[in-house]
């Protein structure tokens, strides 16, 4: 490891001995919490140094791994009575390090919480633990005829805890909205061992909507420990089409044009010629992989309301240059479609040892002009990206495809990831439309937000956790980094520097 | 325009800044259309902070499905703007008054009959420019679809009563207006409505709308018109004439039902599945059952207790003559409160902005 | 995902190899949702990603502790893993690098050691295994503690079906006999000689065949595994030449290991060439009816209830191909729903020996799935899992070719009466 750039690797090494502060609060949580549940060994420690974003990585001091929330809470307790940070891990799928570790803190797991613990029929609602998987709930419900809108593209392995605390997406946001307009009461600890509800079973609560505030956090508020999830109805039919275009304008222009016509689809999606052909040899959705760019409209509702849509939806993309439209048979065609992009991140791993997925999210009006800058900035920082993206929503994911192994590579693929996210911010844009900050776009929060708003930003998180233990250092920076940070641009102009050390 | 609404909004920022620096209380000024929600009602005797100037649609692109707007912006007026491109705010905010204000709908946060099929005024709102209890003229969140850069401020912003800063621009997601719209009316008790109404939101059917009120329920479907004829087929009942009236009516609480009576009006908010309550007085459900409209006497501790065993909450709407009910709003657990006020404090360390309207000590 | 694999590793081939693989591995997290010892237990460490990363350390020169060999001896290889990984990780040879290297560095307590080495040089041994089936079969009720899984292993005897009299048939076809398989349930190749036989196909059993090695593979013995299929190699190769149309499966266990031989001995250049072809000839006994005319077979089933439990190494595996589905069905069973049918039932070669615990649970799960839908019987189509399930499930669990020859549904039918 010690060929790894200290900016990404902090912690990796020799095993340092056990020092104090590790000894004493392995002493303090053993001693309420089953022993074998507390993880130090390096050992055991190193699966968990990282999330879904791999290229940042930090050994934890501890893990826990409770199963109660009983245990959760004396976690906390413990941690804020030691002043020791706490990160909250669910799946560990997120990809903007939401749960990357702290060396001097605690990984708190939730993963053991894997259980839907009440289906509501009457009131279409489910109770579950915030380490059940996206996809389990929508599958345990099946049979109701429900389901649960919110499906981001790790959906089959990505927990709810961690949705709730990203306020994560999917293809279906559009018309069905994200985590935040989907759930109705979660449970918190808070950072001294409190539990909380927030929400309530009605559609609002008395006082301050806490629930908007909490979504979307990553966790630097509190910890989820139960969400209620609103369950919809399943439509009684849709269908996707699958529209090529010759040329990445075109398409970009059709999504708007669709918007246009007075159509919300339930899902619209593209993907580029790159993101094309690395999808197709995995999934073999039948993507036509001559094309510059397809979109994937998905329409549902009643038959006689997919009909009349699907109809205008041909319309527009033909005037808008279509070069080919496939409309899904059946469902299993429809799945078919969907089985690329929904696989299409981690299928850049076979194209490409490493990916960096970027997150900007624009105005619709401007994808055209964003894609065509952002192949501007492929050629000028001279590493490739395939682009594949909610394109209803004007949510960019850019995946910028390196190799680690290539000393640096990461850092030149970061820079130019900060460049499109400026790029983004210059069309009215915003730096993270559903994966969140992390420490991955931690710099480039201080190129969204002057140092007003993040002053606003602490002192909120000061409400609920005034000793800055939970998940610190995330999501938003200090402005004594953006500073930094500032000053790094104005002094060297253009990043990357390789030889700073920026974590 | 722009420099005097720049000028107006500066001139806001400077008169709350003072008032912080004076730890002056200040009732935030808008149409003066809902002073019966929140706790207290505004403070008449305290500085008015008119944000009624500050007015005007800053962007509104269609094709985007996004609108901008000051905050002083008269309801109205938004929703002209939005009917010529055949869109509307989704939400069906109540007015309650024809001064209503955009800044007071998304400070009240209220929503009409649609809100639980096509959201609330929360689930609307894409980003915030505010101005803090300090004076500074903060911007949260932004105008696309999707965006978790930061805390999500500017949803919290709804159903703050201007108690966590002044709202001065709202970006709001608009949608296209449902191209064709029916309502079916049934006779039912309360028990069979609250009964039907969530077996019908199991099926895939456009249900956009529920209410009962005097033995008869009302259902409204939109969207396209032939899902629409599916579903009235499937359900029967009989076509409502005008229906676009009666929603109105229902939303503005222009009904017969809402004005009857000396006794207090309550809003109870439950679960929509939750059954009949038992407590004196007459009731109308909205919302399929989750908003339910009770003209009662009981004392108000008997009904937050009905309501809280099962996990809903009450507030008074209206008043009987004589002494006004307090709390208005149903109390929050401690912890909660405790929360809250820390909340409040990080937004308006000096407590000045609309003391008193979210809860009786803050 | 970066590494950067220690000097003494980077050469060698499986250092080669295991770099090559994790540079696929992005560490999206996706396996860990189909991995059902990580849906069992919720711990980093025993899902597919966290075991990567255990390996990942050796690689890169950390010295392993019993810790992570405890966690890579509860992975299953089941291989669920590599079905919803969409970058290609090929986890289960990256596993057995992993667990090789584990194992050479980390000594295991002795009683450990000699349940692996009975394993081994027993069951893997037709003769022996069977000497000590029978013996088993007196000494059931002394099978106690640690050996009491072993217990389930020995299913009581069934009447024995005989194979088809030798005749001239056009067509020629091997079987793979294997280890456990002729002794514990010698039916199921008798019935699929009966069947074959019927539609003008020799059915041939070539002496000096035995284990297909995934035993030793999976206990950390590549060598010895190597052995075995160079053993099978040798002894089936006068018959491929003679030419023989296919090596037919009848336990999707060992057939997922054959159709690896190929892979396992490509840098054998006595035997890259030989093993490559087994590898393509074999074929699970499914996929070879369901090119045939079935017809004879159209009503046999009579609508019967029939809960199907397909073994891992058919779904996950590449290289066999799973048609029982179809093939019951159109003898006319009635296949009941099954949900969670890709998770594993436990029984994962010597896993249900060696970890009792998880494989209990995860066969109490998979019970509870197949007998949601009231079947008569559960079929499956690896003799492990069938007597796996069978020592916990109320219903009778039988290898799937037993459905379509009459004569044997006569038990199936006593028994679910």
């Amino acid at each position: 490891m010690s060929e790894l750039p200290a900016a990404h690797a902090a912690g990796a090494g020799a095993p340092a001995p056990e020092n104090d502060a590790k000894a004493r609060m392995r002493a303090a949580l053993t001693a309420e919490l089953p022993e074998e549940i507390v993880l130090h060994a390096e050992e055991d420690l190193r699966p968990f140094e990282c999330d879904g974003l791999s290229a940042y990585r930090r050994l934890p001091m501890l893990a826990v791994l409770p199963s109660t929330i009983e245990q959760v809470q004396a976690v906390l307790r413990i941690c804020h009575a030691h002043d020791t940070p706490v990160v909250a891990r669910g799946a560990g799928t997120g990809l903007s390090g939401g749960a990357l570790p702290l060396e001097s803190g605690v990984l708190l797991s939730l993963a053991k919480f894997n259980r839907i613990l009440d289906i509501d029929t009457a009131n279409r609602r489910a109770t579950v633990q915030p380490g059940v998987r996206n996809l389990a709930i929508s599958q345990a419900v099946d049979h109701l005829g429900l389901y649960y809108a919110p499906d981001p593209s790790s959906q089959i392995a990505c927990s709810i805890g961690g949705n709730v605390a990203e306020n994560s997406g999917g293809v279906h946001c559009l018309k069905y909205g994200l985590t935040t307009n989907n759930i109705v009461q979660i449970e918190i600890v808070t950072i001294e061992g409190e539990r909380l509800t927030i929400g309530s079973p009605a559609l609002d609560s008395p006082g301050y909507d806490l629930l908007a505030l909490m979504t979307g956090s990553e966790g630097l508020l509190g910890v989820i420990v139960e969400v209620v999830v609103k369950l919809l109805p399943k439509p009684e039919l849709a269908q996707c089409a699958l529209i090529a275009f010759d040329d990445v304008r075109k398409a970009g222009n059709a999504v708007a044009e669709i918007i246009k016509a007075g159509i919300v689809p339930a899902g619209l999606e593209m993907l580029d010629h790159p993101a094309i052909l690395a999808t197709e040899e995995f999934v073999h959705a039948g993507y036509p992989t001559d094309a510059a760019a397809i979109l994937l409209c998905e329409i549902d509702g009643t038959e006689g309301e997919v009909a009349d849509d699907m109809a205008r939806v041909r319309e527009v993309v033909e005037a808008s240059g279509a070069t080919d439209i496939r409309i899904s048979r059946d469902d299993v065609e429809r799945a078919l479609f969907w089985a690329g992009r929904k696989a299409a991140f981690p299928a850049m791993g076979r194209i490409s040892p490493d990916y960096y997925c970027m997150d900007g999210t624009i105005p619709r009006r401007a994808l055209a002009d964003v894609l065509i800058g952002i192949g501007e900035l492929s050629e000028q920082y001279g590493q490739r990206v395939a682009n594949v993206f909610h394109a209803g929503d004007g949510n960019l994911h850019p995946l910028i495809l390196y190799d680690a192994n290539q000393p640096g590579e990461l850092e030149n693929t970061e820079a130019f990831g900060g460049a499109i996210c400026r790029l983004c911010l210059e069309y009215g844009g915003t730096i993270t439309g559903e994966h969140g900050v992390g420490v991955e776009k931690i710099d480039q929060m201080c190129v969204q937000f002057p140092s007003a708003e993040l002053t606003q930003f602490h002192a909120v998180k000061a409400a609920f956790d005034a000793k800055t233990l939970l998940n610190p250092d995330k999501a938003v920076p200090t402005l004594h980094r953006c500073a930094e940070f500032g000053a790094m641009h104005v002094h060297h102009g253009q990043l990357p520097h390789p030889e700073l050390e920026r974590l | 325009m722009t420099e005097t609404t720049d000028s107006t909004l500066a001139g806001l920022a400077a008169q709350v800044a003072d008032a912080c620096e004076a730890g002056r209380a200040l009732t935030i000024a808008g149409g003066g259309s809902k002073p019966f929600l929140g706790e207290a009602p505004p403070d008449t005797n305290a500085e008015k902070l008119d944000i009624t100037a500050y007015r005007g649609v800053v962007s509104y692109d269609p094709g985007e499905l996004v609108m901008t707007a000051r905050a002083g912006t008269l309801l109205a007026e938004i929703e002209a703007a939005l009917d010529t491109e055949g869109q509307r705010l989704a939400f069906e905010p109540p007015h309650y008054g024809e001064t209503a204000t955009l800044g007071g709908t998304i400070a009240t946060g209220i929503s009409g009959p649609g809100r639980p099929y096509t959201g609330a005024a929360r689930d609307f709102v894409l980003g915030t420019k505010i101005i803090n209890g300090r004076g500074e003229v903060l911007r949260f969140g932004g105008e696309v679809m999707k965006n978790v850069a930061g805390y999500d401020l500017s949803r919290l912003m709804a159903g703050a009563h201007g108690t966590l800063g002044v709202l001065a621009e709202i970006s709001l997601k608009v949608l296209p207006a449902p191209r064709f719209s029916r309502t079916r009316v049934f006779e039912f008790d309360a028990a069979t409505a609250i009964e039907r109404f969530n077996a019908w939101g199991l099926r895939p059917w456009p249900i956009t709308a529920a209410y009962w009120e005097d033995g008869r329920a009302y259902l409204r479907l939109s969207g396209a018109e032939s899902s629409v004829s599916a579903a009235m087929e499937t359900l029967g009942g009989e076509t409502l004439a005008d229906d676009a009236l009666f929603w109105a009516d229902v939303r503005e609480h222009r009904r017969d039902f809402f004005t009857r009576g000396d006794a207090p009006l309550w809003r109870l908010s439950v679960a929509p599945a939750t059954p009949t309550l038992d407590l004196h007085g007459e009731t109308a459900l909205d919302w399929g059952g989750a908003q339910r409209w009770l003209v009662s006497d009981e004392s108000p501790e008997s009904i937050r207790a009905a309501v809280a065993a099962h996990g809903g909450h009450a507030s008074v709407y209206r008043d009987a003559a004589g002494e006004p009910i307090r709390p208005r709003q149903h109390p929050m657990p401690a912890a909660l409160r405790q929360l809250s006020q820390r909340l409040k404090h990080s937004m308006d360390p000096a407590g000045i902005l609309n003391p008193g309207r979210i809860d009786p000590e803050f | 995902m970066q590494t950067s694999i220690i000097d003494a590793l980077r050469d060698t081939e499986d250092g080669r190899e295991a770099d090559r693989i994790l540079r696929a591995c992005t560490h999206c997290g996706f396996c860990t949702a189909t991995c059902p010892t990580y849906q069992l237990l919720g711990d980093e460490r025993d899902g597919p990603r966290g075991r990567i990363y255990l390996i990942k350390q050796v690689l890169e020169g950390e010295t392993p502790t019993e810790k992570t060999q405890y966690h890579l001896d509860r992975c299953l290889t089941c291989r669920a893993c590599e079905t919803t990984c969409p970058s290609g990780v090929e986890y289960a040879k990256l596993a057995d690098i992993g667990r090789d290297l584990v194992d050479r560095q980390v000594e295991r307590p002795a009683r450990e050691r000699w349940l692996r080495w009975l394993l081994r040089h027993v069951v893997a041994y037709r003769r022996r295994f069977a000497v000590v089936h029978a013996l088993g079969q007196i000494a059931r009720p002394f099978l106690v503690g640690r050996l009491a899984p072993l217990r389930q292993k020995l299913p009581p005897r069934r009447p024995r079906v005989d194979w088809p009299q030798a005749s001239e048939r056009s067509r020629l076809m091997l079987v793979h006999d294997g280890c456990v398989q002729p002794v514990a349930t010698p039916n199921t190749n008798a019935h699929a000689a009966r069947i074959l036989d019927q539609l003008g196909i020799r059915l041939v059993a070539a002496s000096g065949a035995g284990c297909c090695g995934a035993l030793s593979q999976h206990l950390s013995h590549r060598a010895e595994a190597h052995d075995f299929a160079r053993a099978n190699i040798d002894a089936w190769w006068p018959y491929i030449e003679q030419g023989a149309e296919a090596i037919v499966i009848t336990a999707s266990g060992c057939g997922a290991s054959i159709t690896e031989y190929g892979y396992m001995l490509r840098n054998d250049p006595a035997y890259a060439e030989k093993a490559a072809r087994v590898s393509e000839l074999a074929r699970d006994l499914s996929d070879i009816l369901a090119d045939e005319d079935l017809s004879a077979l159209a009503d046999i089933g009579g609508g019967r209830r029939v809960a199907y439990h397909p073994p891992c190494t058919l779904q996950n595996a590449p290289g066999l191909h799973d048609k029982i589905g179809v093939i019951l069905a159109g003898a006319g069973y009635k296949l009941t729903h099954v949900s969670n049918a890709h998770l594993c039932c436990g029984s994962a070669g010597s896993y249900s020996i060696l970890q009792p615990e998880i494989a209990n649970q995860l066969r109490a799960d998979k019970l509870s799935s197949l007998g949601a839908d009231n079947p008569e019987v559960i079929v499956t189509a690896n003799v492990g899992c069938q007597l796996h399930l069978e020592a916990a499930a109320g219903v009778p669990v039988r290898h799937w070719i037993e459905l379509l020859e009459p004569e044997a549904l006569k038990p199936v039918r006593a028994a679910a009466a």
